[in-house]
């Protein structure tokens, strides 16, 4: 991880592109053309005679050959010199993806796009593309792993300087969640370690519920002055203002108080859809946790409940909440 | 230029109505053959040992190439011309093998000072469901 000091550096490096084309506007190589237009439709299968026969396209409302919409930016593309990666930057976007991978964001995935298209392309048509970085979100924790989204847009225009239609495109640049590593089906390479639940902070004030989670037990925090019943676990009581406290043992039972159901971000460690609970148990006291055994679609407020202490791989122990039968 | 004419008529859509479906089945050539025409040359798509090297399973389809089945299953629904606006995200990556199923299901109807404009969903997904783009799209209509 980078320090505050690196990561400031680094963001204030990288939030200086947002605004800046990524280089000149650059108009392809080839203007709109047949051989482009056939290669692109065998490789999408795509048979329609308006991109395809001469013939027939002339008879069309289009008057001749027409380009798939989908082949907009495609006429754009660097093409060749894409294969030698970006570790030599030939525009503001290559030098902005090679500072976050530089900070170790390393992984970059597309994530989204948008077009709008003002017209078809025709055959002679040449086209020029203006691309802005457009936007770069602050750091995200996402499924893959921490990044930033950054938005780019492409104006594209003809010979003529009217517009085709636009594009946004959204990459993730990511610090992968796992080290990369070679996929291997027979030599035996380590398996990365499992993903595992994010520990809660622990201190002075709370180490001690977290031990007993381990030991089995849910407590309940007990003012030694007043004797009322606190939690989450906190040094003072907040009706008496002691600082006196020891610990009952909670019977577990509880009714559910209200709930979310979380789909998505999945981070990885844990089970989804998570069903986050706040618990009110019968001794008084209101606890934030989960439900298990039972489908979210069953879930309802007011449900009785009953916590056990569930423990992961790793040996963490936590306190889960699951339907409960009885009705003593 | 002429206009292009509308394939589908307004009045004969409603919401729920369906586009018919397209299948395409993604395979090693067929993304060789897509990085070359689109001009989309990053190794992760074509070079099945730099994608390995890279701890990825295999080469994997180019989001725009799951853009362009997609989009082809559009234009042969809404005829050529007539797709105006398209929007989606990659949920998931595609994977050599995989059969591609397109879905298009209407979800409006309007009257804009461009014409009339029939609103979708799309969405990708592959053999066993799993969603790979999803999206909206606008086409014009008659």
């Amino acid at each position: 991880m980078l320090s505050a000091e690196k990561k400031k550096e680094l963001e204030e490096a990288i939030y200086a592109f947002v605004g800046k084309p990524i280089g000149p506007p650059f108009t392809g190589r080839d203007v709109v053309n047949e051989p482009m237009i056939r290669q692109w439709c065998d490789a999408m299968g795509e048979t329609s005679p308006n991109y395809l026969d001469a013939v027939a396209a002339e008879k069309s409302p289009h008057g001749g050959i027409v380009a798939p919409p989908m082949m907009l930016q495609a006429w754009v593309m660097q093409g060749w010199e894409m294969h030698e990666g970006y570790d030599e930057p030939k525009n503001e976007e290559h030098r902005l993806h090679k500072l976050l991978t530089d900070a170790g964001y390393e992984g970059v995935l597309g994530t989204d796009t948008e077009q709008s298209f003002s017209r078809y392309l025709r055959l002679g048509d040449a086209v020029t593309a203006d691309t802005v970085i457009e936007h770069i979100s602050e750091e995200k924790a996402t499924g893959a792993g921490v990044g930033y989204f950054i938005t780019t847009r492409a104006t594209f225009t003809d010979q003529n300087g009217a517009e085709l239609g636009w594009m946004t495109f959204r990459v993730l640049k990511f610090i992968p969640n796992q080290p990369q590593q070679a996929a291997s089906d027979d030599d035996g390479a380590a398996q990365p370690a499992k993903p595992a639940r994010i520990k809660p902070p622990m201190g002075h004030d709370n180490s001690w519920w977290w031990q007993a989670c381990t030991d089995g037990k849910i407590q309940i925090q007990r003012c030694g002055g007043c004797e009322k019943l606190r939690h989450p676990p906190r040094p003072m009581c907040g009706a008496c203002g002691s600082m006196e406290w020891d610990a009952v043992e909670s019977s577990g039972r509880g009714t559910l108080h209200t709930y979310t159901v979380i789909h998505y971000p999945q981070f990885p460690g844990y089970e989804f859809p998570i069903i986050a609970a706040l618990v009110d148990l019968e001794e008084g006291v209101r606890m934030m946790s989960s439900i298990s055994g039972c489908d979210y679609e069953k879930v309802e407020i007011g449900m009785p409940l009953q916590g056990v202490i569930h423990e992961d791989e790793d040996g963490f122990a936590l306190p889960i909440f699951r339907p409960r039968e009885d009705s003593q | 230029m002429a206009k292009p004419i509308a394939k589908l008529r307004y009045d004969d859509l409603s919401e729920g109505d369906e586009a018919p479906a397209l299948s395409h089945e993604l395979t090693r050539s067929g993304l060789v053959a897509y990085a070359g025409a689109s001009g989309d040359m990053n190794p992760m798509h074509h070079d099945e040992v730099q994608a390995k090297a890279a701890g990825l399973p295999s080469v994997f389809g180019h989001g725009m190439l799951s853009m362009g089945i997609l989009g082809r299953a559009l234009t042969d629904w809404a005829g050529v011309g007539n797709l105006t606006e398209y929007r989606a995200r990659f949920t998931k990556q595609t994977w050599p093998g995989e059969t591609l199923s397109t879905r298009i299901v209407v979800t409006g109807k309007s009257q804009t000072e461009e014409g009339k404009r029939v609103s979708v969903d799309v969405t990708l997904c592959n053999q066993d469901g799993e969603v790979k783009l999803a999206g909206t799209a606008t086409v014009a209509v008659a």
